[in-house]
């Protein structure tokens, strides 16, 4: 085989690799930022935390009614709290997102990209 | 009142495949994980017993579900549908071989479970995380996957969007959460009922398969359920269905991680790795997963 051709299949099998951990990486982040509250379910958008904030920066803060993914009316009994953990749970997958992005960065090989050395 | 809750798992072995094997791996990864017990319905109970003699403390239950004489006689819905259709079964892109499959006996799933709360789930659904344990939190009393995500990202959104192309709404009957309800004994009934009379319903609702499928039966029983429209009778599992397929291979399994090679769809014998981290995912190659759990 042409060497030229080689190496650009090489690098795209790298590249096939390194795109599929990240989409792997980037539905992790997203199944992190559900939060289970009272038997609902919330994914944590950046509009949820606006939102929420908006209600509580207006003292809006307790016995809230939220809609959760399955369109189920869920009770809030103290929003501030609330606030707490969905920003908690955010920031979590956040930074866990961020370091094993970084991680896959650093690797140039198929077999780095995998923990497979 | 104290809630009895726990997963179900159906085990019946056929020639090549054993599934008892995954199902005792499945019933330690969801007492780790879930911290829930495990019952096991299988018709192959002595297998099970001699092959893995610490059987009866890894599992809650053993469930025997054998076919017998009787049930011819008293017609129950086993007798009715013990038909067990040749599938072929891929191990990866280049090996496929045809084997019986016996799935007939989920729609039991409500007389046989053990639990007030119980959460089905396919063997080969290799547990990673504990993202399932929230169903037992949920208010809603039927839960179940209406979307799944194929990590070798083929292009399969039609494959799982309908049960056929002019048909009802797909669900996976992969990891199914109920909790024993009048509506839900309703609706298992009407699962056997389908099941029973399944070449009408396969006619009726324009699947044309010759072969009978959970995922359908349970997709038509929700659509009637609704009132033949969508509805809410079925709500969402919690968190993601991740599945690949039998043409896929898993490479290795750790405690939570998974080396998975992905079949790369067009160059057939091509594979692409993927690893996950603390992913629940639904491997359909059995003989991989039954090699990987080996060790």
């Amino acid at each position: 085989m042409d060497e030229r051709l080689e190496k650009a299949l090489h690098f795209s099998n790298y590249m096939v690799t390194l795109n599929n951990q990240k989409r792997v990486l980037k539905e992790r982040f997203r199944e992190q930022t559900l939060y289970y509250y009272q038997g609902g379910q919330f994914t944590v958008t950046k509009e949820l935390m606006t939102f929420v904030g908006m209600l509580v920066e207006q003292g809006n803060d307790e016995d809230i009614v939220l809609v959760d993914d399955n369109e189920t009316p869920i009770m809030v009994k103290d929003l501030t709290e609330f606030q707490g953990e969905i920003l908690n749970t955010y920031f979590a997958a956040a930074n866990e997102y961020h370091a094993e992005y970084q991680n896959l960065r650093k690797n140039r090989s198929v077999e780095a990209l995998v923990g497979y050395e | 009142m104290v809630t009895s809750k726990g997963v179900l798992v159906f085990a019946r072995n056929n020639a090549q495949i054993d599934y008892c094997k995954q199902a005792y791996a499945l019933a330690k990864r969801a007492r780790k994980f879930l911290d829930v017990p495990t019952s096991i319905v299988t018709d192959s109970t002595e297998f099970l017993l001699n092959e893995y003699p610490d059987a009866e403390q890894v599992f809650d239950k053993i469930i025997s579900i054998v076919w017998k004489e009787e049930d011819l006689a008293e017609n129950t819905t086993l007798s009715k549908t013990e038909n067990h259709a040749l599938r072929t079964f891929y191990d990866g892109t280049l090996i496929e071989k045809k084997l019986h499959f016996k799935n007939e006996t989920r729609t039991l799933a409500y007389e046989l479970s053990p639990y007030d709360e119980t959460l089905v789930l396919d063997t080969d659904v290799v547990i990673c995380n504990s993202t399932l344990k929230k169903c037992f939190d949920r208010t809603h009393d039927f839960l179940i996957y209406r979307t799944s995500y194929d990590l070798a990202n083929n292009d399969r959104s039609t494959d799982f969007e309908r049960i056929s192309d002019t048909s009802v709404d797909f669900y996976w009957a992969t990891c199914v959460f109920f909790r024993k309800t009048p509506t839900n004994k309703l609706f298992f009934d009407l699962l056997q009922h389908i099941q029973e009379n399944w070449p009408h319903y396969n006619n009726i609702f324009q699947i044309n398969t010759p072969y009978y499928r959970n995922d359908y039966s349970f997709a038509i029983a929700i659509h009637i359920m609704n009132g033949y429209q969508r509805g809410d009778f079925a709500k969402d599992m919690p968190g993601v269905l991740y599945y690949t397929t039998d043409k896929s291979i898993l490479w290795e399994l750790n405690d939570t991680d998974m080396l998975l090679l992905l079949d790369k769809q067009g160059y057939s014998g091509e594979y692409t790795p993927i690893r996950t981290k603390g992913a629940t995912v639904h491997v359909m190659n059995k003989f991989s997963l039954n090699r990987c759990i080996d060790g």
